[in-house]
């Protein structure tokens, strides 16, 4: 029983990691989009919604494995118009992040149970067919290597060092002839587009189902959990398998019928309140976070 | 940190571009775009029944909303309304269960409020103790709030004969309409008064110069003598009651059911609805009842959008995003 707990906390880390590695490329080049669960929701639909459309309404053949992946790939593509959006405002227009990932946040949840019911005419739930399912621990495996890619681009490469640059001193990166603000959009598309995937692999992969409330939270976890991580993707491993623990726990202990449902429901919130009240005092954002570059 | 409020030219202009692109949305989506904005805005304003009902779907919404606008006074970006919404709700519903006849009231204010201030008092304490993000502390608040409520409405606190609810209010502590036929109650100008009250806190107390003070600057603050963090713990209490004030209401001050539904559906999403009216309202206590009462028609008119035009009601949730969006691209920071 708890060799499984541990398969399910894995598989429960999975969108937090992804989102949380997204958002530390992000906010390592200085731009906060708290618009994670907001994306998330719209990855969620944008993938089912999208093969459906192909499948029924176009009529396109398309082999069988290859569906879940344009599932993926088309919750990416909503992340990456989004991560335009925030990113645009975030840079070039220098507008405020916190609002515009609000906004993110709002918009998405009113445009996914709109979505629910303008396309499939059902209040806000929908059954995934099993022919747009992905295995989940194929997913699970992406997100790991890609925490690993995104640490080593990070820490190791030269383009590392100019993401870093933007978020931490943002006008000794210019002087050094980087395109700060092209920097910024680009980071902030790359972390939208996770966050989006994020969700795509809940609605296909692991709970397939879409709902309108599917993200239950999860966003915000991610964020707190680039916060436990220090910004650094090796770390948010750790942090994203120790939330997806308590996060399968609350499953894990309704089954074994320990508890009310809505107590153990409750285990993944007050475990990421509690641990980030615990590394608070250590974290170490960058420096420019959040503050949008101009130039003298 | 400082947030910059929208002028009215940049309101009408978040509010052209919004709706502009919701026609778009509707055109995909294979719905009539005239039709479903006539009768979301028009409708609610030609019959004074429509009319007084978007008052009273106002009043939560400005209620939060003045949670959020004392937040961003103070510089925090109190996401908690959401949840403290639940907690004056279930306080309410409390009060019913444990007592009958008009005792319920006032026993419903009390503990609704109460509930919903020790509610926020942990993210405020979080916060001032170990800085810990207003924004993912409220949130996670919300999350446990919904679950903590859901269950009680669901077990102590269920009603035998109607499994959807949660006990009713007794007849006697109910706060029922003022016009007869609608659904406006004590509930509406309770909750003006309430914008009213925080305007005045605002401008002429102590503490409102305080908040205003350590949320504009607060390092020049404490060189005045405030302490930051008791305005933070002042602008948290206090947008507590406005939000635990709202979820009390509707449930004396809400027909028909005058409880709490199972599923929360009748306080779901206001706690969010007032960010969006706080927004609009540009975090002014005479803006935020404006925004509510915008909103309110939107919402009214939901329902006639959805039985006039076949549009699905969630489409106003959709212009309202959408609005906030168009909003926040034109906030630049100086």
């Amino acid at each position: 029983m708890i060799d499984l707990l541990l398969l399910q906390a894995l598989l429960a880390a999975t969108p937090i990691l992804l989102a949380a590695v997204g958002e530390i490329l992000t906010e390592r080049s200085g731009v906060v989009n708290i618009g994670l669960e907001g994306l998330m929701l719209l990855g969620a639909l944008a993938g089912p919604l999208f093969v459906d459309y192909l499948k029924y309404k176009v009529g396109a053949q398309v082999p069988d494995p290859l569906w879940p992946l344009l599932a993926i790939l088309a919750s990416a593509f909503v992340g990456i118009v989004v991560g335009l959006v925030h990113g645009y405002i975030s840079t070039y227009l220098a507008g405020d992040q916190i609002i515009s990932g609000v906004a993110i946040n709002l918009f998405a949840a009113g445009a996914v149970a709109y979505g629910i019911q303008a396309y499939w005419g059902v209040a806000g739930y929908k059954q995934v067919p099993d022919w747009a399912k992905a295995d989940p621990y194929v997913v699970a495996t992406f997100a790991l290597a890609l925490a690993v890619f995104t640490w080593f681009l990070l820490f190791k490469t030269r383009l590392g060092i100019v993401i870093r640059a933007c978020g931490e001193d943002p006008e000794s990166a210019f002087n050094m002839g980087v395109d700060v603000n092209k920097v910024r959009l680009l980071a902030t598309v790359a972390g939208s587009a996770l966050a989006a995937v994020a969700g795509a692999y809940l609605s296909i992969a692991y709970l397939s189902v879409v709902t309108k409330e599917i993200s239950a939270g999860r966003g915000f976890i991610a964020l707190a959990n680039v916060v436990f991580a220090n910004w650094n993707p090796l770390l948010a491993i750790a942090g994203a398998y120790i939330f997806g623990f308590f996060d399968a726990l609350s499953y894990w202990l309704q089954t074994m019928g320990v508890g009310r449902y809505e107590i153990t429901r409750m285990v993944p919130y007050v475990a990421t309140l509690l641990i980030v009240a615990g590394v608070m005092g250590r974290a170490k954002p960058p420096r420019a976070l959040g503050k949008p570059f101009k130039r003298e | 940190m400082r947030f910059q409020t929208a002028s009215a030219v940049n309101i009408a202009a978040a509010l052209v571009m919004a709706f502009a692109v919701g026609t778009a949305l509707m055109w995909i989506s294979g719905y009539d775009p005239l039709s479903s904005y006539s009768a979301m805005l028009i409708t609610p304003l030609s019959d004074w029944v429509y009319f007084l009902s978007a008052l009273a779907f106002s009043a939560p919404m400005a209620l939060t909303g003045l949670t959020f606008s004392l937040g961003l006074r103070a510089g925090l970006f109190n996401i908690g309304a959401e949840g403290q919404v639940y907690m004056g709700a279930l306080g309410a519903v409390a009060a019913a269960y444990l007592l009958g006849g008009p005792a319920v009231l006032p026993l419903a204010f009390a503990m609704g409020l109460i509930l919903a201030v020790l509610w926020s008092s942990v993210p405020a304490v979080l916060k001032i103790w170990r800085g810990v993000n207003e924004v993912i502390s409220t949130i996670m608040m919300n999350w446990v709030a919904y679950w903590v409520t859901i269950m009680a409405v669901s077990t102590a606190f269920a009603n035998p004969l109607q499994p959807e609810e949660s006990v009713k209010v007794p007849e006697p502590a109910r706060l029922t309409p003022l016009v007869p036929g609608t659904d406006f109650t004590a509930a509406v100008p309770i909750a003006y008064a309430a914008a009213f009250l925080v305007l005045i806190f605002l401008k002429y107390s102590v503490w409102g110069y305080r908040i205003s003070v350590s949320g504009y600057n607060p390092i020049a603050a404490k060189s005045y003598g405030i302490k930051p963090e008791r305005a933070v713990l002042v602008a948290f209490a206090l947008g507590s009651v406005t939000a635990g004030l709202a979820g009390v209401l509707q449930v004396v001050a809400r027909p028909p059911s005058y409880s709490l539904a199972r599923n929360l559906a009748n306080v779901y999403g206001l706690g969010f609805d007032g960010i969006t009216a706080a927004m609009l309202g540009r975090g002014h206590p005479v803006g935020v009842v404006l925004a509510s009462i915008f909103l309110g028609i939107m919402q009214e008119g939901a329902r006639h959008m959805q039985i006039e035009a076949g549009t699905p009601y969630e489409f106003v949730k959709v212009i309202q995003g959408l609005i906030i969006l168009f909003l926040a691209l034109q906030l630049l920071r100086k």
